[in-house]
């Protein structure tokens, strides 16, 4: 899909590049400057953007270099003016304020700690669903949705999503001969796949879509699964014992064991906080560092948990085997054991006092950083 | 079993793409655009009576989407030369979804509430989902309740009386289906159709 969609944005700046067109690209940076110029608040924000789209969308359809063009023509070229716009004013539109940063952080750290125990049956996803193959496609269609920044191909993210996920649901009704069963199916698929994903700033994500997603777009089908992921992200926000059928106290142990594990690795080793600013790419393209994030909170779980030789190769070895040239490893490995056990104890410790996790204060800063860039730079990176 | 149909073609799998130009997006007074959701336990029969309706009654040359897809669309024309796309939302039936209903109606121009005859449990549920909808939903959707899997009717449990009272008092539509025998499936659509507001043509 990237590479079709690229083509009516180049159409988009071609036109814009011609001199007939100069009344319009004023009318567009002056409202691009004008918009970055006040600080607003993001309700205001969206109606702001899509009165924009409505008045230029006017402006194209009687502008003489669109004269005799088809509809579809003025809708590239609307594409186009999203993009532009919202490219432009992403850092200032997206994740923008304090509380979607908090949200942002906090769903993600909620489903990290679910990933540790949550298995399919807890949603009520049936055997013939449960694809590994297919879900991991679904997975990398979702995790992408940081590599753009136009809400249009964010919004095909999630329907990518999507359609992997009902392209299974097809299959299993073919050759499993499963009874379809529509959204009983399809939302709990979709709420699973959206935990093993962990998509970067899902709320935010969301968000951005539902207010600058040309209006006239998010409708029909785009808008039903929009709001399937949505619902997805409240399930998750919301989701307790009850929600999984399981006992309370199960739940909160679940949950009380993987903030150990989770918590480990953070304090151990800057990784996740270097991997985080992953959100710096720009152009459409598959993420590898946001698969190499999740990669590194699995090794840690399964180093932790003790069921992996390969982060420790010498449990297995006998004294008379080691050289010399094993030291300088051995030393290293000696090292890490005793800082994971410190702060496993330090954890444990903490966590008998008070079950609130202490945040690195990493958000405020960033926050001060987008407010003085203005509008050109990608400041679209966060911790989360 | 009650409404299982022949495969369907691959292909039709597919989602269609957000280029394709929505020339609906702008509905006028003839063509009209509606979302309708669809309320009810699981297994009341949504998602067949959907399929009756989706199969290309009205317009044989409608291609069908996915079997059991969670969205479908359908357009219908009427009497007066005016057509309806309806674009109809399922939702998960399942309780721990419940909570989760107000995303998916909130916007919604017409909700289709649907019970088994067999079931008073899901008659219960039904009106739960009227009481919900008249509280949080928005003011002028137009409400259906809909009595399915009528050709039970030697397992009746929900006399036809019950579901036309509780229907007038709440000012609803009412009507009893069969999704396994197509019985007043195009007649709910139609019926749908008319109650909905027109806009003023300008
Ligand atoms: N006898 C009969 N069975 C039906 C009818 N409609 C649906 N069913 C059966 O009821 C079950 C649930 O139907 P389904 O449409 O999946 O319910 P949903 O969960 O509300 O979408 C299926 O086994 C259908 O075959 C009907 O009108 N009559
Ligand atoms: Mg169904």
């Amino acid at each position: 899909m990237e590479t079709t969609h690229s083509l009516p944005f180049d159409s988009f700046l071609d036109k814009m590049r011609n001199p007939a067109s100069l009344d319009l690209v004023r009318s567009i940076k002056s409202f691009i400057v004008s918009f970055s110029f006040n600080a607003g608040n993001p309700e205001n924000d969206g109606k702001r953007i899509q009165d924009f789209f409505l008045t230029t969308e006017a402006a194209i359809r009687d502008h003489p270099l669109w004269a005799g063009s088809t509809d579809e023509e003025i809708d590239n070229a609307l594409e186009g003016l999203e993009k532009y716009v919202m490219t432009k004013l992403h850092s200032r539109t997206f994740a923008s304020s304090a509380e979607d940063i908090k949200m942002d952080r906090e769903i993600s750290e909620k489903i990290c700690l679910l990933q540790t125990f949550l298995r399919p049956e807890h949603l009520d996803i049936p055997v013939v669903l449960q694809n590994e193959a297919s879900w991991l496609l679904a997975e990398k269609e979702l995790k992408k949705i940081n590599a753009f920044k136009a809400p249009r191909e964010k919004l095909l993210c999630i329907m990518n999503c999507c359609r992997v996920i009902n392209n299974l649901l097809l299959n299993a009704s073919i050759s499993e001969d499963h009874v379809p069963g529509g959204a009983d199916d399809f939302l709990p698929v979709l709420i699973y796949v959206t935990i093993k994903a962990n998509p970067p700033q899902l709320h935010s994500n969301l968000k951005f879509i539902q207010l600058y997603r040309r209006q006239s777009k998010l409708i029909s089908e785009a808008a039903y699964y929009h709001t399937n992921l949505v619902s997805a992200k409240s399930f998750i926000v919301d989701l307790n014992a009850k929600s999984l059928s399981i006992e309370e106290t199960e739940f909160e142990e679940s949950m009380q064991a993987a903030r150990l594990v989770n918590r480990v690795p953070q304090i151990t080793s800057p990784t996740i906080d270097k991997i985080s600013t992953f959100g710096k790419q720009t152009d459409p393209g598959p993420s590898t560092e946001m698969h190499k994030r999740k990669t590194n909170i699995n090794d840690h779980h399964i180093a932790i948990l003790g069921s992996a030789g390969s982060n420790y190769p010498y449990m297995e070895a006998e004294a008379g085997e080691l050289t010399v040239a094993d030291v300088e490893r051995l030393l290293g490995l000696y090292k890490d054991v005793v800082t994971k056990y410190n702060s496993l104890c330090n954890t444990v410790r903490h966590l008998s006092i008070s079950k609130t996790t202490v945040s690195p204060a990493s958000e405020g800063t960033n926050d001060l950083l987008r407010g003085r860039n203005g509008t050109s730079r990608d400041t679209d990176c966060k911790g989360d | 079993m009650g409404c299982s149909s022949s495969l369907p073609d691959r292909s039709a799998g597919r989602l269609s793409g957000l280029n394709n130009a929505e020339n609906s997006g702008v509905p006028d007074a003839k063509n009209l655009r509606v979302k309708l959701v669809l309320l009810g336990d699981s297994g009341v029969g949504k998602s067949c009576i959907v399929l009756r309706f989706v199969r290309g009654q009205f317009d044989p040359t409608s291609k069908v989407v996915t079997v059991g897809a969670s969205f479908l669309s359908q357009t219908i024309a009427l009497q007066d030369s005016t057509t309806v796309k309806f674009e109809i939302w399922d939702t998960a039936g399942q309780e721990r979804y419940a909570a989760l209903a107000p995303l998916y109606y909130r916007g919604a121009g017409v909700a289709v509430i649907v019970y088994d005859i067999t079931s008073p449990e899901s008659f219960t549920k039904a009106q739960y989902w009227v009481k919900e909808l008249q509280k949080h939903g928005s003011p002028d959707i137009v409400m259906a309740l809909v009595g399915n899997k009528a050709d039970l009717h030697e397992n009746r449990e929900v006399p036809v009386q019950d579901g036309i009272d509780y229907a007038e008092k709440n000012g609803m539509f009412f009507i009893e289906t069969s999704a396994k025998t197509a019985d007043n499936i195009n007649q709910l659509f139609e019926e749908i159709a008319k109650r909905l507001p027109r806009p003023s043509s300008s």
